[in-house]
């Protein structure tokens, strides 16, 4: 009898029928092996097989825009998990928030979680936009993929700020009744907006629905949309962009 | 044995321009109709109807309440009442800056606002601060009984003081 | 205009013709000029690994602040009371800062409106694409003429009394005209000398914003009066 390793055990359920029919190809050990791994997975095939060893250098993206993708993927994970608790009712709302906190196990982690990684995810984003443009990345063919950056910088922003006022406490109501009311000042169309958004002409139970379903539907739906843009875009433009290159900043001067 | 595909010409590509023109406009535009008329009926459909929005109107008690100098805020309404010699009137306690509700400062005799230091006089007069227009004055009126009734949805002319 | 011919000299207007790819690259507007020699690596383990650990570090980071500080939590929300200072959100905080200052619609709807605006037309605009350090080759007339704009700049935020942005805006244009023939002196001086204008601009925009969302957050206190960070509590 052979001693049962690990590694063999690994072995042998690679060789198995069942694994062989969801993962095709064998271990990543040649580089067959490796471009299989890239171009026959529907999430990884966005990156090419190989990549530009100067891409992965720390200081050509500094990871901002990972960091960003890295806080939306947490942020829904935590998300929905907090949905499973929340009545988007008043004052349901706010008890629930206190059931969070007391009551459901590991609550009150998950709801700081999310928080956290939605002023991170404001933060990255940010820097990511700073980059970028110090990068000069936005240049020919990439334009309107900085466009739709700006778009992904606002939908986050419109994310955090609707997200802002579930938990029906008052730095919430006054947040949202403060910013809601500078769209109000906006010529023509601002009190009409400001009452569709709210449903209502002040801060009340229909604001808190309508925040929520923008929050855990519309925006999500958007950003998902807008992100998948973004991200295939970058692949197709050649992968991401550093700092100009030396030979592309003499070619300029000449 | 399939038909090998012949090579299209140009003329068949631009088969009856006449006609294709026509239909594909007609598709066009009755894609761009649906989209405008569900855009308007989406609208719509987003707009309350209803609205269970506390009542505007509120009994502000007897006018001899209301010696000179007396000011009352009333929470619930966001509202003051003021008493001027032979008058009253109502004052909105909403700051016109952005939304936030102003308190009466007894000590300087002064309204001021919490959010972004906008201060009014009695009269809602901008004293300081970022508040674009004075307090608005609301109208006051007086029921069968001889109460004070002041409905804050209704404003009226800056300085309209109420005679009993 | 330029000399290159426009894009759709190229495309024919014979819809039988079989497609051919041209390339039409300007190295004076394209960001990666490739060069032949490069080094490629596989994506798999080389940049799978990095992000699946990029990953593991946010996760790490967010779980030990959650661990660590609890979200804010208040009291039930009161339409009859206002919080005083009453906040937004610390990303609204440099607006906010800025209706101190102006009027609602300026503040509230034209300003980050001209933002957004400023930063959709970056990309397209040409001065973005070919510009050079700042003061290469510039005569005396440009020097006049941003000494021109800055100053208005500075004498509009100034009529308002807005020291948050007139501040920064005066030392970021001191650092751009000392820039002014830098390039034979110290490092620092020879660094500064390359930056073009549209990054001096974005430099400035960055660093109001900042300066506004930090005193927004952490300088405002009741009635939007100044007051020191250490004296208040500032939730998030």
């Amino acid at each position: 009898m052979t001693t049962l390793s690990l590694d063999s055990a690994f072995r042998r359920l690679r060789e198995t029928d069942v694994y062989r029919s969801i993962v095709r190809h064998g271990a990543a050990s040649t580089n067959r092996n490796r471009s299989l791994v890239v171009f026959e997975n529907l999430f990884l095939h966005v990156h090419p097989v190989k990549v530009r060893e100067k891409t992965l250098r720390f200081t050509h993206t500094y990871w901002l825009g990972g960091i960003a993708l890295a806080c939306a993927l947490i942020l829904t994970a935590t998300g929905v998990l907090l949905m499973f608790y929340y009545h988007p009712s008043v004052p349901q709302a706010y008890r629930d928030m206190k059931e969070l906190e007391f009551v459901v196990d590991n609550g009150l982690f998950l709801r700081n979680m999310h928080r956290w990684a939605a002023h991170l995810m404001v933060f990255a984003t940010f820097l990511h936009m700073m980059r970028v443009f110090f990068h000069r990345a936005y240049r020919p063919p990439r334009q309107f993929n900085w466009v739709i950056g700006v778009v992904l910088l606002i939908v986050t922003l419109l994310l955090s700020y609707t997200g802002y006022l579930l938990p029906w406490d008052q730095l919430a109501f006054w947040g949202v009744s403060v910013g809601t009311s500078m769209a109000k000042e906006a010529p023509l169309v601002g009190e009409k907006s400001r009452f569709l958004l709210l449903g209502g002409n002040i801060v009340s139970e229909n604001a808190l629905l309508r925040f929520y379903v923008l929050h855990c539907v519309v925006l999500p739906v958007a950003l998902v949309l807008m992100l998948s843009v973004h991200i295939w875009r970058v692949r197709k433009d050649g992968g991401v962009q550093g700092p100009p290159e030396e030979s592309a900043r003499r070619e300029e001067v000449r | 044995m399939p038909e090998p595909p012949h090579d299209i010409t140009n003329e068949e590509v631009q088969d009856r321009p006449d006609r294709r023109d026509f239909l594909s406009r007609l598709g066009v535009g009755a894609c761009a109709a649906a989209a405008v008329g569900s855009g308007v009926v989406t609208l719509d459909f987003l707009k309350p109807k209803v609205l269970f929005e506390p009542p505007t109107t509120f009994r502000a008690g007897d006018p001899s309440d209301y010696p000179e100098g007396t000011l009352r805020f009333n929470k619930e309404q966001k509202a003051y009442v003021i008493g001027r010699p032979g008058g009253v009137y109502a004052l909105s306690a909403v700051c016109t800056h952005l939304g936030c509700i102003t308190r009466f400062l007894s000590d300087q005799s002064i309204i001021a606002c919490p959010c972004h230091g906008s201060r009014f006089d009695l009269e809602g007069n901008v004293v300081e601060g970022p508040a674009p227009r004075p307090l608005p004055w609301l109208e006051v009126a007086m029921d069968s009984s001889g109460l004070l009734i002041v409905d804050t949805a209704i404003t009226v002319a800056h300085g309209k003081v109420f005679k009993a | 205009m330029s000399s290159l011919p426009p894009l759709d000299l190229v495309e024919t207007a014979d819809p039988l013709a079989t497609p051919r790819r041209v390339a039409l690259v300007r190295p004076d507007l394209r960001p990666a000029v490739r060069t032949t020699d490069e080094k490629y690596v596989m994506t798999f383990p080389n940049l799978i690994v990095r992000e699946v650990i990029l990953f593991q570090i946010v996760v790490i980071g967010l779980a030990l602040a959650a661990i660590l500080f609890d979200a804010p939590l208040e009291g039930i929300a009161n339409p009859l009371e206002t919080p005083n200072p009453a906040k937004a959100p610390w990303y609204f905080l440099g607006l906010q800062e800025l209706l101190h200052y102006f009027p609602p619609v300026v503040a509230g709807v034209l300003m980050p409106l001209l933002v957004v605006v400023a930063l959709v037309v970056i990309p397209y605009a040409r001065i973005n694409q070919t510009a050079g350090p700042l003061w290469e080759n510039a005569g005396p007339r440009r020097a006049l003429a941003l000494a021109g704009a800055t100053g208005a700049v500075i004498a509009l935020f100034g009529a308002f009394k807005c020291w948050p942005i007139v501040v920064p805006t005066a030392a970021i244009s001191l650092a751009m005209f000392s820039a002014r023939g830098g390039e034979s002196a110290g490092a620092f001086r020879r660094a500064i000398a390359k930056v073009t204008l549209p990054e001096w601009i974005m430099v400035w925009f960055a660093v109001v914003a900042t300066i506004l969302t930090a005193i927004g957050t952490f300088f405002r206190g009741p009635g939007w009066s100044f007051v020191w960070p250490w004296a208040q509590a500032v939730a998030f």
